[in-house]
Parts: structure tokens; C-alpha cells; sequence
């Protein structure tokens, strides 16, 4: 078998092996607009015949999509600004210094960020109740979010500056610059690829956060998509088209940020959480 | 006071500025509350005390109540179901695309990155897209399943007390499969290609030469995938709250969707933070293994 034959079997191979395992996302595009009545067809259609397209409309205005992914929007937009603010420094203290302290620290971060949000939440809640937190709900889980996100931003980003050459900044302290002149104008900026793709990828995860919004958020009009998703799904629900569209309107922001930066964000994963 | 403000410009001072915050930040946010949830376990907290810090001390009543309840038990079964189905699931698929992947054909790295879209996708997403899928009357996967002459009646993945673990099981798999294969790739690609050439010089197959150069070589990869494996698996609550709800009557309920339930449900706040303290202790043993696993990383 040739070599260029070979490379086709494979990628062959390969295009159906992704094709399975995204199958699940494909079938959420296709419920979503199929009639209510070829929905629960037996056997299911695997191509939708008469296409609904008007069913994101009529969702979009009955469930309040808008301002559901408004308050998701609000609350990941916090949380990574919050992140962004304060872990870009703390990561870079923790990679210019290799001392036990800074072990300690990173010990302390990385246990920190194993914690489940699940379990959490329950001294969180009661916390931020006693201390009147829960009355400005999105701020709660904008707070709570950037305690459970930021070890892993710490992480990521600490990787990106030990790849800045220290040299650079010695070179810019001996030329007058201050420490500060030297980190903001130097060190920054060759890192700001890195700092970048780790905020987006926090800015996904918090997009779709889902405990500490449920538990704190009561009031609706505050309540993020996740939640607002929860709250559709009865438990005897048949609406699935409606769900469906529902959530390909609150998934594909998320998807085309995804396919557009796939690269990036694929080699910043990697390089945080193994090596 | 000058002195002051020219260290934080331009000394020392700049430092301990940039990472005395943030850490600050993280005690108030993280190591604040985790001593306050032991403190709870071990307090009598109710919907009238809930708003002061002077509860009555119980001792160890909460832990004696919470082990003398007939769920508890099983529910505990369920976690460790649940946490070795999953890493079984997603490492041995994750670790058989990997090698495929890995192989190398033009296109590979692209394809192999689409996988990770499920990684991005929000919990409650995913949980409503395999809830649909699930469906025991009009569920694709059944069809499927009936179709192949799997099974000859449909199952009732989460209503039947006997599937509704496996099916939020199914749906963490689904889920782990592309972070086990993305992480493990990269573990591969960093074994040295001559090994691999002396041992095809030397005659061993390629049975042979899994054993004895991918395995040995992964071994610290495998660790530290594992480990986090486990602590992403004991983080699941998303896919709980979408698909099954602990439900049927706590069949596939687990650990720390059980203590999210005793507080948010049953307000026994009390409860919910003695089951979280048990879970936390399992967490951290966990994340001790990865830490350790990785330690030339973090060492730098």
C-alpha cells in the first residue's frame, strides 16, 4: 500500500471517527428544527425534511433567550476581568522566583483549584448570605466564580511567562526602566497572546457555569442561560425541539469562538495542565 | 512613606504587591470558606441560625446522623461507581484515539482538535443534548441500539432504577473522552521516535513494542491523567442536574449532588457540609497523586 493511500484510509478513518463522536452535537442542530411531529417519528429521520428555521424566533422571544445570555455574558465578563486583573501578576511573580515560597504557593493554588463547586458552594452561600452578598446575586457569582477559576489562569498563564526570556526584562531595568515600566511595556506585552487565549478559555467556562448561579441567583431576571436551560427541562418535558433551539442559540457563540481560535487554544490547554 | 512607594514601584515592594492580592483574594474566596465548612459540619445550622455565627456545637452528631441514613451507603456506591466507569470509559477510549491520531496523516492535528468542542460546551448543554439522546420512547440511542439487535426492548435510561447511573455515566464519558485523548497525545508525541526504530531493527511487533516502549514511557503521563480524571469526575454536577436529578430515588444519585441537594433541596445546611467535608478529604488525596505526578512541571 502506498503511502499516499495509506494517508487517505486514515484520514478517512479519522473524518468518520469525529463524525460519530460529534454526532450528539449534530443532532441537537437538526432537533431543533424538525416539526413536533416528525420529532418523536419512529424511526427518526436523520435529515430534517421540513426545516422549522422559524423556531428560534418564537424560542427567543418565549423563554427570554436574550436576557438570559445577557446575565451570562455580564457574569463571565466579570469573572475573567476580575481573573485577568489579579492572576496576570501573581503568575508572574510565580514564574520569575523559583524558591520554596513559591512552591508553596503553587502548591496551595493547584489544590485550590481541585475543589468542586458542588461542594463549595454550601459554606459559600451561607457565607455570602451572613454577609449580605446575596442581595447583589450577580456580584456573588461573579466573586465566587473568579476564587474557583483563577488557580486555573494562574497555571496557564505562569507557563507563558516562563517562555518570556528574563534577559529581555534585565535589558530594559539597565536601559532606567523602573520594575513596574519594565513588566508593563516589556514583559506584557510578549505575553499577551498567551494571557489572552487563558481569559478565553475561563471566559467559555464561565460562560456555561451552572452551581453557583442556581444556588444564589432566586430572582429570574438575573439568572444566566444555564440556569434559565435548567429551569425548560421538566422532568415529564416534550418540548425537545424547543430545548434544542434553545440551546444551539446559547452553544454556538461558544462553538464559533472555538472552531475560529481551535489552534490556540488547543496548545494553551495542553501546556497549563501537563508537561 | 516614600520609601514605601518606591519599593512597590521598584523593589521588592512590586512583587509582594502582585501576589499578596490575588492570594488574599483566594483565602477570602477559598480557604475562608473551606474552614468554614468544617466548622458548619460540626455546628447545628437550621433556617433560623443560618444568619449568625453563634450556632450550638454538636460534636460529632452530623457525621453519626449522616452515616445512620439508609441512603448514605448506597450513595456512596454510586460515587465510586460512577467516578471508575467514567476515567474507564474515557481513558481506554481517549488512549486508543490517541494512538490512532497519533499515527500521523495529514489533517491529524485539525481533526484531533475538533474533539476537544465538548470540553468547551456548557455542563447544562451537554446534559440536555444526552437527556434528549436518552429518551426511552423516542430516544435516538435506543433506536440505534434496536436497530442493531442490541436489545430487543427499549430502555428507560432515566427512569429505570437499574440505567439511570449508567446513563449520566454514558454521558460523562462522551464528555472526558476528548481532554483524556488531547492530554495523552501529548504524552506521546514526547517519547523519542529512535526507540521505536532500534525496536523495529530488533524484530518486536507492534504488540511488542506498546508494551514495552509506549506503556513504560506514558507511565507518568498516565499517572498524572488519571489523577485528574478523578478530580474532574468528582466534579461532575452539571450533567446530574440535566439528566437524572439524583432520581430515580436516589439511584444515580452521588456524593456531591447529594450534598448540593441536602443544602438547596432539604435546607440541611448542616448536612450538606458534612457530606462535602467527606468529599473534600477524597478530593485532595486525589489532587495530591497529580501534583505529585507532575512535579517537574510545577518545579518548573
Amino acid at each position: 500500500m502506498s503511502l499516499a493511500l495509506r494517508d487517505k484510509f486514515m484520514l478517512v478513518v479519522a473524518v468518520l471517527l469525529a463524525a460519530v463522536y460529534l454526532f450528539p452535537l449534530y443532532w441537537m442542530y437538526v432537533t431543533a428544527i424538525k416539526t413536533g411531529s416528525a420529532m418523536f417519528a419512529s424511526p427518526p429521520s436523520f435529515w430534517p425534511s421540513d426545516p422549522q428555521w422559524g423556531i428560534y424566533g418564537s424560542v427567543w422571544e418565549s423563554r427570554n433567550v436574550g436576557r438570559y445570555l445577557w446575565n451570562s455574558l455580564i457574569i463571565a465578563s466579570g469573572a475573567v476581568s476580575l481573573i485577568v486583573i489579579l492572576g496576570t501578576g501573581c503568575a508572574y511573580v510565580l514564574a520569575r522566583y523559583r524558591n520554596v515560597w513559591v512552591d508553596i504557593g503553587l502548591f496551595l493554588i493547584l489544590m485550590l483549584q481541585v475543589l468542586p463547586a458542588s461542594l463549595m458552594i454550601t459554606p459559600i452561600f451561607v457565607g455570602f448570605s451572613q454577609l449580605g452578598l446575596l442581595d447583589y446575586p450577580r456580584v456573588a457569582v461573579i466573586l465566587a466564580i473568579a476564587a474557583k477559576s483563577m488557580p486555573f489562569f494562574v497555571v496557564l498563564v505562569r507557563a507563558t511567562f516562563m517562555s518570556v526570556p528574563m534577559e529581555l526584562e534585565e535589558a530594559a531595568l539597565v536601559d532606567g526602566n523602573s520594575r513596574f515600566g519594565a513588566f508593563f511595556h516589556i514583559v506584557l506585552p510578549l505575553a499577551r497572546n498567551g494571557i489572552l487565549v487563558s481569559a478565553i478559555l475561563i471566559f467559555m467556562q464561565a460562560f456555561g457555569e451552572f452551581v453557583y448561579s442556581k444556588s444564589m441567583i432566586q430572582a429570574i431576571e438575573y439568572q444566566p442561560a444555564s440556569v434559565g436551560l435548567n429551569s425548560f427541562m421538566g422532568p415529564n418535558t416534550n418540548e425537545w425541539n424547543n430545548i434544542m433551539a434553545y440551546a444551539a442559540m446559547y452553544v454556538t457563540p461558544i462553538l464559533a469562538i472555538f472552531v475560529l481560535l481551535q489552534r490556540r487554544i488547543v496548545s494553551g490547554l495542553t501546556s497549563g495542565a501537563l508537561k | 512613606m516614600r520609601r514605601l512607594l518606591l519599593s512597590i514601584r521598584d523593589g521588592r515592594g512590586f512583587d509582594i504587591g502582585l501576589v499578596s492580592v490575588p492570594l488574599a483574594f483566594l483565602f477570602a474566596m477559598a480557604g475562608l470558606p473551606l474552614i468554614y465548612n468544617i466548622v458548619m459540619s460540626f455546628q447545628e445550622v437550621d433556617m433560623f441560625s443560618l444568619g449568625t455565627f453563634a450556632r450550638p456545637f454538636v460534636g460529632f452528631r452530623n457525621y453519626a446522623t449522616l452515616f445512620s441514613l439508609p441512603e448514605t451507603w448506597p450513595i456512596l456506591g454510586n460515587t465510586a461507581i460512577f467516578v471508575v466507569a467514567s476515567i474507564a470509559g474515557q481513558f481506554t477510549i481517549g488512549f486508543a484515539l490517541a494512538l490512532f491520531f497519533w499515527t500521523g496523516f495529514p489533517g491529524s492535528s485539525w481533526l484531533r482538535g475538533l474533539f476537544l468542542v465538548s470540553w468547551v460546551m456548557p455542563g447544562l448543554v451537554v446534559g440536555a443534548i444526552w437527556n434528549w439522546i436518552l429518551s426511552g420512547d423516542f430516544g435516538v440511542l435506543n433506536y440505534i441500539l434496536r436497530e442493531s439487535g442490541l436489545v430487543s426492548g427499549n430502555i428507560f435510561w432515566r427512569s429505570d432504577p437499574d440505567f439511570s447511573l449508567w446513563a449520566v455515566v454514558i454521558a460523562n464519558i462522551w464528555l472526558g473522552i476528548s481532554f483524556n485523548m488531547i492530554l495523552l497525545s501529548v504524552g506521546l508525541s514526547a517519547i523519542p521516535q529512535d526507540l521505536y526504530e532500534a525496536a523495529e531493527l530488533d524484530g518486536a511487533n507492534v504488540m511488542q513494542r506498546f508494551y514495552t516502549i509506549t506503556l513504560p514511557m506514558m507511565r507518568s503521563t498516565i499517572g498524572a491523567i488519571i489523577a485528574l480524571g478523578l478530580i474532574f469526575t468528582l466534579q461532575q454536577f452539571d450533567l446530574f442536574a440535566a439528566i437524572t436529578a439524583g432520581g430515580p430515588n436516589n439511584s444515580s444519585n452521588v456524593a456531591q449532588y447529594w450534598a448540593w441537594d441536602m443544602s438547596f433541596r432539604q435546607y440541611d445546611f448542616a448536612q450538606g457540609a458534612t457530606i462535602s467535608v467527606i468529599m473534600i478529604v477524597f478530593v485532595m488525596i486525589a489532587s495530591v497523586v497529580y501534583v505529585r505526578s507532575t512535579r517537574h512541571e510545577v518545579r518548573g
